[in-house]
């Protein structure tokens, strides 16, 4: 998926309610109470936290570029599709990514890859000293246990290792360009990688446009990794999953719930304010739909806001507020994210 | 075989020492302070590697520039040592705990000037046996080099607050004020100095002058495309970079870009696909260079009058490291003059930057990150007062050197005689090609250029893969 199709992916999910920098941080991975509940609202796990390096200067160009070619349309500081862009998303393919559960750490995956597959081809030509492309020193720890873990000079490793590589884009729900992508970044014995300024010019497409194609082909290849099918490659997965999908301050508030505080107490003991703490909640809820959330609003109270919801077709706070004036905007947030989870 | 030879042999595969390098080996081991001043490719690293395998205890390299220490790193182990570690602020906290709990067990430790000011590293530097310290890039210490880290005058201080072994100061390039700057900040006793010659008699030096920017991108893409290479050509933006490579690209020349706004990994890339021969030119700006492991580059080009003649050195000196002649063109326009000042005093800070940053939090500040460390260096040093006046003082020896530099490529006076010149050096034997002014052949140097037809090659990723992992 290319990048402006995946912005009009997104504003398509937005539904019309949310301005234009709601993609932008979403795709970057903004980890504040909107952003978090904006993700289960509108159903964007697969975009969160896509391209945590991306500049407002490409977003912003990339967004007027849809406008000139009457894909999107801004009203009232929302953003959404019009008629044309709504036709290009009809056609568009279901999205690979995982962002969700990835992070950026798709990342790593691919370096240590990388590493792995430089040593391997060096090694299979006799140089056994060479200057390894990854500097990072996490990479490096990572793929030296790795090796000493296996016989990873013999033959049947070497072999057993291309073959589960080989079997993996060979199956992979891929396009061509996207397995040719993988390929030609890795590097080998007197085989450096293509640069993103090579493929560009090969591929005719923008260099952003690559680098998500890349991200999609990676998030689809660590979800088709089987421990059965690709027990070495499995292994390269360690730690690539985002075990708890909270940010580290939610986690603190979260412990300090489980003791049994109140959102004000848990304020007062951080020094945050008030608001802070319920972006908190909101976050929690929507990682764990199993917390407890009576303590801040009544079964009933949920289900009469999604019915509001509902019946007018929107998750704008301030119109759900006016049939519910008793209700606060966080507990109608929260109403909402309880919500997602019932439908989504 | 004396035991000298022998570890050279044994541990760096060399029959033979290079000029000087004997010599230099055998003072450091006499445990006397050594300034040794020779070319890069001329083996500067030995000259620290060596001594260490017959000494006991560690050797503290102090390096300014994290890229460069990176590389000695990487050199090290290449030659199989294993006993080597960074210690800089990219260890994470565990990872440096690690390190400072085996300090010892390493034969070489590099380290950052700004690390020597972490109190528990310098404990443990002080409980362990350290053979020598050496302070490379040295000409960095001095306001004189071009290369100026205010950062590195710490390790002056750390010097004279910690007793230690024998200093050996390395660098590539070096006036005589810069050596004597370096002698007094590390705080030398009798040193023994060692200067290798600038000249460099395989590169010819070709200057040109011309009237307009479309001239001079005219001459730079006629001369890449019907003469051979490899090459570099300095820029002296991003975007001119780029440009180049565009153009030659359409060309039909083998060409990518570098600078420092690139993903690490691609630089990387580009570094490799040149050295493997892949590509013909780079097209880069003066962050090329560092840790480039070719020898032979035929020519270097560059489109600008660079910002200082020791810089402007550096960069031609990468050429004909195999002993083949090479060529250094220089191309430019009197208007080119001001642009090399703006461009080497554009992360200086002004003067109501310094006023800002003396009388405000300092995190305030919105200067690049390097300018924000040279005042923070010297906001503990100086006054207010002191630091305007030092900064104005520097513009203007920026502004000399680089009328220096432009003279120096204008009068009718031999290019190569001036570049010693400036280093103290005098002329002995002139090559028979030797500059512009002189005399020079480039046809004589230069090998015409096959016209390569652009054929572009498909893809195909089974095909890759069985390339990098043969069966
Ligand atoms: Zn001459």
């Amino acid at each position: 998926m290319y990048f402006h199709q995946i912005l009009l992916f997104i504003i398509h999910k937005f539904n019309g309610e949310r301005s234009q920098t709601a993609s932008y941080y979403l795709l970057k991975g903004k980890k504040s109470g909107q952003t978090i509940q904006d993700v289960t609202y509108f159903q964007l796990h697969s975009f969160f936290s896509l391209f945590p390096k991306l500049s407002k200067e490409s977003y912003d160009e990339a967004i007027k570029i849809l406008r000139q070619n009457e894909y999107v349309q801004i009203e009232n500081a929302y953003i959404s599709l019009t008629e044309k862009g709504f036709q290009q998303v009809k056609n568009m393919e279901k999205p690979g990514f995982n962002g969700w559960l990835y992070r950026g750490n798709e990342q790593i995956f691919w370096k240590r890859v990388e590493l792995i597959v430089q040593t391997l081809s060096q090694f299979k030509f006799q140089q056994k000293k060479f200057i390894p492309n990854q500097k990072d020193i996490e990479i490096q720890h990572f793929v030296k246990k790795y090796f000493q873990k296996r016989d990873f000079q013999s033959l049947q490793f070497y072999t057993s290792f291309k073959l589960q590589l080989f079997q993996l884009l060979e199956s992979a729900n891929l396009e061509k360009f996207q397995k040719e992508l993988f390929v030609y970044r890795l590097s080998g014995y007197k085989k450096s990688g293509l640069t993103w300024d090579q493929l560009t010019n090969y591929y005719s497409k923008t260099e952003l446009d690559l680098k998500f194609a890349f991200i999609e082909c990676l998030h689809i290849l660590i979800d088709a990794i089987s421990k059965e099918q690709h027990p070495d490659l499995f292994d390269v997965l360690d730690g690539i999953e985002v075990e708890v999908p909270l940010t580290e301050s939610a986690v603190k508030t979260n412990n300090l719930f489980s003791k049994g505080y109140s959102i004000e107490e848990v304020a007062e003991m951080r020094f945050l304010k008030k608001n802070t703490i319920e972006d908190h909640v909101i976050e929690i809820v929507s990682a764990d739909p199993d917390f407890p959330v009576e303590p801040f609003i009544s079964n009933e109270q949920i289900e009469k806001v999604l019915e509001i919801a509902d019946k007018y077709k929107s998750k704008k706070l301030k119109l759900i507020r006016e049939y519910v004036p008793d209700l606060s905007y966080f507990q109608i947030r929260l109403a909402l994210t309880k919500g997602e989870e019932v439908n989504g | 075989m004396d035991k000298l030879t022998e570890v050279l042999q044994s541990k760096f595969g060399y029959t033979s020492f290079r000029e000087g390098q004997k010599e230099i080996v055998e003072q450091i081991l006499a445990g006397r302070d050594v300034v040794a001043v020779l070319p890069t490719g001329m083996g500067k690293s030995l000259l620290f590697q060596l001594p260490a395998y017959l000494l006991t205890g560690s050797v503290l390299i102090v390096s300014p520039l994290l890229s460069l220490m990176q590389d000695q790193v990487e050199q090290l182990k290449m030659i199989g040592e294993k006993r080597v570690v960074a210690v800089n602020s990219f260890l994470t906290f565990a990872q440096k705990e690690n390190v400072f709990q085996n300090l010892g067990a390493y034969k070489f430790i590099f380290t950052s000037p700004e690390m020597l000011q972490n109190n528990r590293f310098n404990k443990i530097l002080a409980s362990i046996d350290i053979a020598y310290i050496v302070a490379d890039e040295a000409h960095c210490i001095s306001q004189w080099g071009f290369d100026f880290r205010p950062d590195y005058l710490r390790i002056s201080k750390w010097l004279q607050s910690n007793p230690h072994s024998n200093v050996v100061a390395l660098t590539a390039t070096a006036t005589k004020k810069v050596v004597e700057d370096i002698e007094k900040t590390l705080c030398m006793q009798k040193p023994f100095s060692y200067i290798h010659s600038v000249d460099r008699p395989v590169i010819a030096y070709e200057v040109k002058e011309v009237e307009t920017q479309q001239e001079k991108k005219d001459w730079v893409i006629q001369r890449i495309i019907s003469t051979s290479g490899p090459g570099i050509l300095y820029t002296q933006s991003r975007k001119k970079s780029e440009m180049y490579a565009e153009e030659l690209k359409k060309r039909g020349v083998k060409v990518s870009y570098y600078h420092a706004k690139m993903d690490q990994e691609d630089r990387i890339l580009v570094q490799q696909q040149f050295q493997q021969g892949h590509l013909e030119w780079i097209c880069a700006t003066n962050a090329f260079g560092m840790g480039i492991h070719k020898d032979n580059i035929k020519q270097i080009i560059h489109d600008h009058i660079p910002t200082s003649i020791a810089s402007y050195m550096q960069e031609v000196g990468r050429a004909g490291r195999n002993g083949e002649q090479s060529i250094a063109s220089l191309i430019y326009c009197a208007r080119d003059v001001e642009q090399a000042f703006f461009i080497s005093i554009k992360d200086f800070p002004e003067e109501i930057d310094i006023k800002y940053y003396f009388q405000n939090d300092e995190k305030i500040i919105q200067l690049p990150e390097t300018t924000t460390r040279t005042l923070k260096y010297w906001k503990e040093e100086l006054s207010e007062k002191e630091t305007i006046e030092l900064f104005s003082s520097i513009k203007q020896a920026k502004w000399l050197e680089i009328q220096k530099l432009y003279d120096l490529f204008q009068n009718d006076q031999c290019v190569r005689k001036q570049l010693l010149h400036y280093f103290g050096e005098e002329l002995i034997t002139r090559p028979n090609n030797c500059c512009t002014v002189c005399s020079l052949n480039p046809t004589e140097i230069l090998y015409s250029r096959e016209p390569t037809v652009f054929k572009k090659d498909i893809l195909n990723w089974n095909d890759r893969l069985n390339e990098l992992l043969p069966l």
